[in-house]
């Protein structure tokens, strides 16, 4: 299968520019002193097509091959995809990626970790619906970031999940219930536990994050606050690798979770997005 | 490529010619030069497949290498170069940590490259690790290396490539590492003014090595907004570029950008991401400027 592409393709003439901008010396003849009429540039038509450098093709065959045998391997199924939304639309698959981290993290701990959090940044593509392989979940999140447990405090975590609002219009996160409301000079942000309890801004819970944020990337400062850090030296990849091979073991499909973690309205998305939400 | 467009180009070298003369010593076709480019290649060492939207089936280094020797086949005088990310994006690197991305570049003949953000996801060592599969020069200016001098060895401020009857010098610059490189990863190395650091780059290669072409790689990004330093505001605080090859805001530019600066123009060009596209850019140069030049970008196709 061969698709032929039929571009248009602007084409800068080089000639026709060295006339408008001539040379200082040497001065042409009189004979050729009058250039012919160009047109400053010419829409081609172009048929470009590309057969493989059979040298650089056979140096990549046995890595294709090695790639393939570890990244088509299968997971679970994703009947319905799992997407990260687009323009204000929850983020379901950031919403599962931090879930997955909270459980594997409250495994680890053997102790109850309440909030998670990552970076919408960080997660590269979204999973479409069927047979998932283990590439898919490179996909997403092709970066070495590692789970890190942190302590932080109810107010800490609700600033973290603020300057992620602030800064991107909400990051992914598990634990946490938000809605912003008012106006986009005169906002008014409120948090509770999923649970439907007060978050105390005294009180000192166990959270989940990664490597990097912890470490200051994509400005969510307070998580570089986090105490007694733990590195897990698990790589959040694997985390979501082994959740998949769980599910497929126990022969159950991967689902989005519920919608309804954020809610903000669209005009404060937008001024969100646009940095004029006030704080 | 298909016969009709290389008789057409075959044909636009000749008008070309015929209407430059250069210096009387020189053969018509001495002065130029052209430039390969690409940026943000994110390890897509294959083809994008279908899904894609309009990068689908497009990419691949393989096709790539068979369109740079396509064109070096009939153009004595090309430089194939990379704005930096070359890292990251696919299980090739998850798999080969770069050192895959660096060989196959090596293989296909580019001259010289440039480090982006995600070329330090790895840190440091690893790093310098896949580096040891590149046969080609790392160009930075603006990295300062003190804490980390193993990397400070294997980038080379700036190069001059001395063609018969012409030099072309070349430099780089990276983008601040601030919230994209995490600090652990690029313990030892850190980030200045790319205009601080360009100033006196440019100026040599000018005013000592007396080149007649200053070519940037740059990681920038092409329009940061007024956020950071950019491509588009660094001409005017730094004159004497004359094409500045970008990289990490991954965008697709139909033609070069022209922008006036004190010593000429500078043509800031990006081909945006994945290797979609092999940048090209022509100039023809006499006594040390740059007399006609064009660019645009080739999708990479089959």
């Amino acid at each position: 299968m061969k698709p032929r592409l039929f571009c248009l393709s602007l084409l800068l003439v080089l000639a026709p520019l060295a006339c408008e901008k001539p040379f200082a010396a040497p001065v042409p003849p009189p004979s050729q002193a009058s250039p012919p009429a160009l047109t400053k540039a010419e829409a081609i038509g172009v048929v470009q097509a590309f057969a493989d450098d059979p040298g650089i093709a056979a140096a990549l065959a046995p890595r294709q091959a090695e790639i393939k045998a570890t990244f088509d391997q299968p997971l679970c199924q994703c009947p319905k995809g799992l997407f990260r939304g687009r323009n204000g639309e929850e983020n379901l698959l950031g919403y599962w990626v931090t879930d997955t981290m909270r459980a594997r993290a409250s495994q680890l701990l053997g102790k109850p970790v309440r909030f998670a959090m990552t970076n919408s940044g960080g997660l590269r593509a979204n999973l479409s619906a069927g047979q998932l392989k283990v590439a898919d979940i490179y996909g997403v999140m092709p970066f070495e970031n590692e789970l890190v447990t942190i302590e932080l405090t109810g107010q800490e975590v609700m600033d973290a999940v603020k300057q992620g609002v602030l800064h991107r219009g909400g990051e992914p996160t598990s634990g946490v219930r938000f809605t912003l409301s008012g106006t986009a000079e005169n906002p008014v942000y409120a948090f509770i536990w999923e649970d439907g309890t007060p978050i105390q801004p005294g009180e000192a819970v166990l959270a989940a994050t990664t490597d990097y944020l912890y470490n200051g990337g994509d400005s969510i400062p307070t998580l570089k606050k986090g105490r007694h850090p733990f590195t897990t030296g698990l790589a959040l990849r694997q985390v979501l690798l082994d959740a998949c091979a769980a599910l497929a073991k126990a022969d159950q499909p991967l689902l989005a979770p519920h919608t309804g973690r954020y809610t903000i309205p669209a005009d404060l998305y937008t001024a969100a997005r646009e940095h004029k939400l006030g704080k | 490529m298909s016969l009709e467009r290389r008789q057409f180009l075959a044909a636009l070298g000749a008008a070309a010619a015929s209407q430059m003369p250069l210096r009387a010593a020189e053969s018509s076709t001495a002065a130029r030069i052209t430039l390969l480019h690409t940026n943000d290649t994110h390890s897509h060492i294959d083809p994008f497949g279908p899904g894609n939207g309009a990068a689908s089936g497009k990419g691949g280094i393989a096709r790539r290498a068979t369109l740079v020797k396509q064109v070096r086949a009939g153009i004595p005088n090309v430089l194939l170069l990379d704005a930096g990310d070359t890292f990251q994006g696919t299980p090739y690197f998850n798999q080969y940590k770069g050192k895959l991305d660096y060989e196959l570049m090596s293989k296909v003949g580019y001259d010289a490259s440039t480090l982006g953000n995600h070329d330090f996801d790895n840190g440091v060592d690893m790093l310098l690790e896949a580096m040891a599969f590149a046969s080609f020069p790392f160009l930075n200016c603006n990295f300062d290396c003190k804490g980390a001098p193993a990397l400070g060895q294997r980038l080379r401020p700036w190069m001059v490539k001395q063609f018969p009857t012409f030099k072309v010098g070349l430099t780089g610059v990276g983008v601040d590492f601030k919230g994209l490189v995490s600090p652990e990863n690029h313990k030892g190395v850190d980030w200045r003014s790319p205009e601080e650091a360009l100033r006196p780059v440019v100026r040599h290669l000018r005013d000592v090595e007396k080149v007649d072409l200053v070519v940037l790689l740059s990681h920038l990004g092409y329009d940061q907004k007024g956020d950071a330093i950019d491509d588009l505001h660094l001409p005017a605080l730094v004159p004497g570029i004359d094409a500045i090859i970008g990289g990490h805001s991954h965008t697709f530019l139909d033609q070069p950008t022209e922008l006036q600066q004190e010593r000429g123009i500078t043509h800031v060009f990006q081909v945006g991401w994945g290797g979609i596209n092999l940048g090209r850019m022509d100039f023809a140069m006499a006594k040390g400027q740059v007399r006609a030049a064009s660019g645009r970008p080739i999708p990479v196709s089959a």
